[in-house]
């Protein structure tokens, strides 16, 4: 038998063990689990601010830690800081490359990220000491588009790309400190867990994947989706990976079961998932898209919620 | 992407998956009956935290616009 033979039998029955450690776990679902909790009811919103300025597309935006400034990305080239209390611009930074992707804020409030089709992670200083807002450093080194990035601290930041890889960037030395690769397809989404050990990335490979950051090494793998998964983020309690696809579905996956727990789907949504967040307590999942749409799901028992915006007190 | 040439580069390709799922194989693993109740308890600890599902009194609202106040 050929060594490439050997191979590819040990990996069919590697993933045999994987498929069988997982069922081996599966006592109960969270549907069964969670069975007899009310859906949540109604869910009242309001609309408190309105940022204006941007003159194009905005393709991201990443709150601070103090949830009260944030950073917006947009197509018209310029990143802005608003204070979204009193709805200023704290900043408008004009970018040299307008076909911006992503955006990020560091926790330290420092510095803030952004890139997109120039393949390139740009760390801007918004605290120089003249005060204007100038380039830090250029991370170049991926051969496809930013797709995503999030700072760890004021040294180090992990960026995905349409080269299918992620990167943990040295910023100081402007380096790459670790190349994580694996995924098949361009790499869409990423988002760090709670401890900052670990980060997840989806791709347009269809699955989600867990890396070590220290490490270097992807420790978990997840399948199930039928198409690229553009959004990705962390259940509240880093636990668990809430995801969203093309194939108009969201699923959840328990890090520590090794397996999704639930899909977020209804027979009426028929267009892809661009972008999702958990509230605070994980129990609502917001998710934006292809149709213009917000739906809002009852993470524990998958059914949409319904909300309305309220337009009196 | 452009697509890989034959021959060796198929072999390190291969071991490489091998070893990326003795990795994943390697794993300890939770009931599901333990991960969906820990779910389940961090959602109801948090929940009174949570704006949107218990509201905000709108001295603790950050964003709503505080009224001035009218002489009558």
């Amino acid at each position: 038998m050929g060594e490439m033979e050997q191979l590819r039998k040990e990996a069919e029955s590697l993933k045999d063990q994987i498929t069988a450690a997982r069922k081996a776990v599966q006592d109960t679902t969270l549907q069964e689990a969670a069975a007899g909790i009310t859906v949540v009811g109604r869910v009242q919103l309001k609309t408190r601010k309105t940022l204006r300025g941007h003159l194009a597309k905005i393709y991201a935006m990443h709150w601070a830690v103090d949830a009260n400034l944030c950073v917006s990305a947009s197509q018209d080239g310029k990143l802005i800081v608003w204070d979204t209390i009193t709805t200023n611009k704290v900043n408008a930074i004009p970018l040299k490359s307008s076909w911006v992707m992503t955006c990020a804020y560091a926790p330290s409030g420092n510095l803030v990220a952004c890139g997109g089709l120039d393949n390139m992670c740009s760390i801007y200083n918004l605290k120089g000491k003249d005060g204007n807002v100038k380039v830090m450093r250029e991370l170049a080194a991926h051969t496809g588009y930013l797709s995503c990035c999030r700072f760890l601290s004021d040294s180090e930041i992990i960026t995905s790309s349409g080269d299918c890889t992620c990167v943990l960037w040295d910023i100081e030395t402007g380096t790459q400190k670790t190349v994580f690769a694996g995924h098949q397809g361009d790499c869409m989404s990423l988002a760090v867990s709670p401890d900052f050990k670990f980060f997840i990335s989806g791709a347009c490979d269809f699955t989600a994947k867990l890396w070590d950051i220290r490490e270097g090494v992807c420790r978990q793998t997840f399948g199930g989706h039928e198409s690229d998964i553009n959004a990705i983020g962390f259940f509240p309690n880093g636990n668990a990976v809430i995801t969203g696809s093309d194939d108009a579905t969201c699923k959840l996956y328990d890090l520590r079961a090794d397996q999704e727990l639930i899909t977020y789907q209804d027979s009426s949504i028929m267009c892809g998932v661009t972008s999702l967040a958990p509230s605070l307590s994980g129990r609502l999942i917001l998710a934006g898209y292809d149709d213009f749409n917000v739906n809002i799901w009852d993470s524990l028992k998958s059914e949409r919620v319904c909300w309305q915006v309220m337009t009196t007190e | 992407m452009s697509s890989k040439p034959h021959g060796s580069n198929n072999i390190a390709h291969a071991r490489r998956m091998v070893q990326q799922l003795r990795i994943e194989a390697s794993i300890e693993r939770t009931k599901v009956s333990k991960a969906s109740a820990d779910l389940m308890n961090y959602c109801s600890e948090h929940a009174r935290n949570d704006p949107l599902l218990m509201g905000i009194p709108a001295s603790d609202n950050p964003f709503k616009d505080k009224k001035p106040c009218t002489i009558l």
